[in-house]
């Protein structure tokens, strides 16, 4: 967890944002906020959470973190869930309830003091959602914060999470086309990147010369990098497709990088599929990264020439945020909030194929000055729009306006 | 330096605003049929985010129309003419958002007439319905000369700018700007401050084009009266 206050942030984003974030955090001082997902490590919400929960601290209220336990079949569970309300075929067994609940229910023995007297309390993703269930005498406002795109889920698993979904007191969904019409108030949040964190602060040349030297690959060459779970939804597979199809002209390099989370089991699979079909490729280096491989990766993306997102289905795809923060032109799959952040032809290209992938990957490569005005256009974008400060203040701003009912129009102090 | 102004006035309270946006609670619209019917149904408070607050959301690029509802038009349904016709739509002259939303709807009904009900977005770029959630807050700075407002209007926010001058014309009674209303109290030494004031056509500009036209509305006559 980063320990870094608020003030570090100056730098980046300016003295007036600071006070702004002060100013309305004054109004919720000592507020007991609770955190709860399924992971501490490995995939976008822990590393929002990391240095969301201690810049909460930093604004003076009082937030932590919780993590669901859970055993290998629930993990199969909420994956599942996470599949299906993606739109993926996806079963839903009584025997799969049955374990979620009977794990949830477990771990709400552990936090359900901590989680009643809480003021706020936020929910990340299906995994812990049934928590509402386990928790009846409920001090504050509980808030279901979906990270994922659950526009047209598989309606067997919708059925069942809609019913624990709509006891919330609201929900929050990244982007206004990725949500699900409920009773309750649906809200619209974007993530975003911390810029001092490792995966996104200034390195030195020399760290990243020396992270490429360690895997072997050539420094003087092109380098085109995706950096993902492996997971079908990234198609990492149309990405090796794509450097296929541009192979033959061009001299570069891939990159496809990536680790599991504790909380997805088909990673493995995947993977070895991936490796698989590089085998025996000396241009394309497929790395499975440790969960904490932060400055790893950071170098990565700050030597790639381009990078790819290539995905089928996203939520957001914070791994694009983090290529723009760092100027690079995106080549992204054309769904979700990859949607929000490449705008075609200005910081990057949308792609729905392999072959569109290829076709874009040779223009930036065949034109590096339009590559670099894309990447300093990105740059811009992202610190407007994708750091940190943003998101934070739009959490204090959803916290204040739940103690006021969510009117329209509030006076705070 | 100090105004020749014949008053003393009440301090000015700088303050803040930030907000969330929420779903409108109307079904989306695929065609310019269902976006009638979303407009008219749609409670006032998407009108007024889909018109007004779009101004305090970042956007990429210079956005080619100042509402929602025309960059949907343009961009989605790909119905330019309906597009420019929805962009020159100002909100801010008309008294009430009743008043907008008879005209959004003469606008769209026309252009039905036209084009028959076959205006579609394709899949996935629906106009979603929108409102926000403002929280206004105070910054802790008081303003008690027209000096003081020359000193610090480079360290307003963005949104303090939008707060102040534009959406204080939808909550006070003169319908102008809480700049202008305070200055006012000020008496005729303040005038040519108002006039540089009352001639910046703000709804057309970004929120830092405003600031920037505002500190150059405010400090011109400040240098006259400085140099005068």
């Amino acid at each position: 967890m980063v320990s870094m206050s608020l003030d570090s942030y100056e730098d980046v984003v300016g003295q007036v944002v600071i006070a702004q974030l002060r100013k309305l955090a004054h109004q919720l001082a000592g507020a007991r906020v609770v955190h709860v997902n399924s992971t501490r490590e490995g995939g976008g919400v822990a590393e929002i959470l990391s240095w969301l929960v201690p810049l909460m601290n930093d604004l003076g209220l009082d937030t932590s973190w919780e993590v669901i336990d859970g055993h290998a079949e629930y993990f199969h569970t909420t994956k599942s869930f996470h599949n299906g309300l993606q739109g993926s075929p996806a079963a839903l067994t009584d025997r799969m309830i049955k374990v979620y609940e009977d794990t949830v229910s477990a771990n709400a023995e552990r936090l359900r003091p901590k989680l009643s007297e809480a003021d706020f309390v936020i929910i990340h993703d299906p995994q812990p959602a049934f928590l509402i269930k386990c928790c009846p005498e409920r001090k504050g406002r509980w808030v279901w914060r979906c990270h994922i795109d659950v526009s047209r889920p598989n309606h067997r698993i919708w059925r069942y999470l809609k019913d624990l979904v709509s006891l919330y007191d609201a929900s929050i969904y990244s982007m206004p086309h990725f949500a699900r019409r409920l009773d309750h108030p649906q809200l619209i949040i974007a993530p975003s990147i911390d810029p001092l964190s490792d995966k996104n602060c200034e390195l030195p040349q020399g760290y990243i010369d020396a992270t490429l030297d360690r895997f072997g690959i050539d420094r003087r060459l092109p380098l085109l990098t995706q950096i993902s779970r492996f997971d079908r939804f990234k198609d990492p597979l149309g990405v090796i497709r794509a450097f296929d199809i541009l192979s033959g002209s061009l001299d570069a390099q891939l990159v496809l990088a990536g680790g599991g989370a504790d909380d997805d089991p088909e990673g493995q699979a995947v993977l070895n599929e991936v490796q698989e079909t590089a085998r025996g490729r000396e241009d394309i280096f497929i790395l499975d990264l440790p969960p904490d491989a932060h400055r790893t990766i950071n170098a990565l993306q700050r030597a790639s020439t381009v990078v790819i997102q290539k995905s089928l289905q996203e939520g957001f795809g914070l791994t694009v945020t983090e290529a723009m923060w760092k100027s690079k032109p995106v080549i992204g799959g054309n769904v979700g909030g990859i949607r929000l952040q490449v705008h075609n032809h200005h910081t990057g290209f949308l792609v729905d194929t392999p072959e569109g992938a290829a076709l874009r990957l040779r223009e930036l490569l065949r034109q590096p000055g339009k590559a670099g005005r894309m990447g300093r256009t990105a740059r811009e974008f992202v610190t407007v729009n994708f750091l940190l400060t943003r998101h934070l203040r739009e959490y204090l701003t959803l916290m204040l306006g739940l103690r006021h009912g969510l009117e329209s129009r509030l006076l705070a102090g | 330096m100090v105004w020749k102004t014949e008053k003393v006035n009440m301090p000015f309270e700088v303050k803040d605003c930030t907000l969330i946006t929420r779903m409108g609670g109307v079904q989306a619209a695929v065609s310019l049929r269902e976006l009638r019917e979303g407009v008219a149904r749609c409670p006032l408070e998407c009108l007024f985010h889909h018109f007004c607050e779009t101004q305090l959301r970042p956007t990429f690029d210079d956005p080619e129309f100042s509402n929602d509802f025309a960059v949907w038009a343009a961009k989605h349904v790909r119905d330019r003419i309906l597009a420019e016709r929805l962009g020159v739509i100002n909100p801010y002259e008309f008294d009430n958002l009743e008043q907008l939303r008879e005209v959004v709807l003469e606008v769209v009904d026309d252009r039905l007439s036209e084009v028959g009900h076959h205006q579609f977005a394709p899949a996935g770029e629906d106009f979603r319905f929108m409102r926000a959630v403002t929280v206004v807050f105070d910054v802790g700075i008081q303003l008690r000369t027209p000096d003081d407002l020359v000193t610090r209007l480079p360290q307003f926010s963005t949104s303090s700018i939008y707060y102040h001058f534009v959406e204080a014309r939808r909550r006070t009674e003169t319908r102008l700007d809480d700049f202008s209303n305070w200055l006012a109290g000020f008496g005729a030494g303040t005038e040519p401050l108002l006039d540089a004031l009352h001639g910046i056509d703000f709804y057309y500009l970004t929120l830092r084009e405003l600031k920037d036209a505002l500190l150059e509305a405010v400090c011109q006559p400040f240098m006259e009266t400085a140099h005068g």
